[in-house]
């Protein structure tokens, strides 16, 4: 017996049956914070399937044609010039994991870091055209339109319109405010840039799609909830409206647009508490998920 | 001592606000009224600014005047266009409140507020 079938069948469940499911049930919007984990217990899940898969492919498993190797040596081509010498076969099955490993984590080293270079350069601006309220506890920037937006990292800014402080009510403003703090404290630029770390590993595959989209949308959601623990969702949604509304003659890709429809009509909606029971089972779930393709393969001694 | 971009953000702001073109010696005496900073300092930031595309310089006599490259709503409406993701690459450096909509999605947006009874601006 192999190991083989069952890692593939795992790898396609966790990678293509379990995101579209995920997508369409309604409890991630009730508690997005497990959502989040559940996304990312997936991706790195995922991850770990493919490379065991890999592994499990290229290792010739006791005899000299087994494995990826074997078989392209069997069909008359030599790899690597050395036929399907086990050492190499074992060399290769080593490394594929092992680069795919690298992948992820350069990906994220590299998102992260561009995002801060990013960042840095805006801010340095941000503080010679801004001017600081430290009543807001924001820096203010000479700008018509409502809007706000922030800027995570070891020296966060929250940056808003002075349009935005003009026309808001004390209460709207204090909850956009509030949202934003929330991306700030919650350090949600690290969740955005592992998402985004995956998407780029992954960029042909739904599901890389699927957990870029859903993490920035579930890292809006937990935002709101933070806000509304001190402002009422009257204020959150027509703030939310009121920047919409004020900035829509651009128009020009309106990609987010369905991502705040989504929000505000969860801000508004009935407040509908999550069952008791639903965040240990989500725990549980999340730290169990990414460990099933080893369970799956090294204490058995599938071979 | 303070940092580099406090005094550059003084800098620009006089400059700004004075909204024409400006010695360091004024700048310098200008700030002078709330704090004591020395002139070399100034000049030294001054010219930072101006080699960091910040400030255009004009030679009148034998002194420098100094005046910003853009105003500062430029400047802010450039930063705000940025933050709020006009430009198509935007990684995980910003995250702002609202995406841009379309303006069939405002009007959803504007329904889900009628549906529950809050009022909302047209």
């Amino acid at each position: 017996m192999n190991a083989t079938p069952v890692l593939v069948a795992y790898t396609a469940l966790v990678g293509f049956v379990a995101p579209p499911l995920l997508v369409r049930a309604d409890w991630p919007h009730r508690t997005p914070a497990a959502a989040l984990v559940v996304w990312h217990a997936l991706a790195l899940s995922f991850s770990l399937g493919v490379a065991l898969t890999a592994y499990h492919l290229a290792m010739p498993a006791g005899h000299p044609h087994a494995g990826v190797l074997g078989l392209l040596h069997s069909c008359g081509l030599a790899v690597l010039g050395s036929g399907a010498d086990p050492r190499t076969a074992a060399r290769v099955a080593v490394a594929l994991p092992a680069v795919l490993g690298l992948a992820l984590a350069g990906s994220f080293a590299f998102h992260a870091v561009r995002a801060r270079l990013a960042r840095a350069r805006h801010r340095r601006a941000v503080d010679l055209v801004g001017r600081r309220s430290a009543r807001l506890g924001a820096v203010v920037l000479p700008y018509d339109v409502p809007a706000a937006y922030c800027l995570p990292g070891r020296s966060p800014r929250i940056v808003v319109s002075d349009g935005a402080v003009r026309e808001l009510t004390a209460e709207q403003l204090g909850a956009v405010l509030e949202h934003e703090q929330a991306h700030v404290t919650g350090r949600h630029h690290l969740v955005l840039a592992a998402a985004e770390a995956f998407h780029s590993v992954f960029r042909l595959l739904p599901v890389a799609r699927h957990v870029r989209e859903q993490t920035a949308l579930l890292l809006e959601m937990v935002a709101d909830d933070r806000a509304l623990h001190g402002h009422s969702r009257e204020a959150l949604a027509t703030a939310m409206y009121e920047m919409a509304a004020a900035r829509t003659p651009r128009g020009a890709f309106g990609a987010g647009g369905r991502a705040v429809l989504i929000r505000m009509r969860r801000v508004l909606g009935p407040p509908r508490a999550p069952h008791r029971a639903l965040s240990p089972a989500l725990a549980a779930l999340a730290v169990t998920v990414p460990l099933l393709p080893l369970l799956a393969t090294c204490p058995l001694g599938l071979t | 001592m303070r940092r580099l971009g406090e005094l550059e953000a003084e800098i620009m702001d006089r400059l700004w606000t004075w909204n024409r073109p400006a010695t360091v010696r004024e700048v310098v005496d200008d700030i002078n009224l709330t704090r004591p900073v020395a002139y070399t300092t100034v000049m030294t930031v001054t010219n930072i600014l101006y080699n960091k595309g910040w400030l255009l310089r004009g030679k009148q006599g034998r002194a420098w005047l100094y005046s910003p490259v853009r105003s500062r709503e430029a400047y802010a409406a450039a930063l705000m266009e940025d933050g709020l993701g006009a430009s198509k690459d935007r990684p995980a450096a910003l995250v702002h409140f609202v995406e841009n909509m379309t303006e069939e999605e405002v009007a959803a947006l504007r329904k889900a507020l009628r549906a529950v009874g809050r009022q909302a601006k047209p």
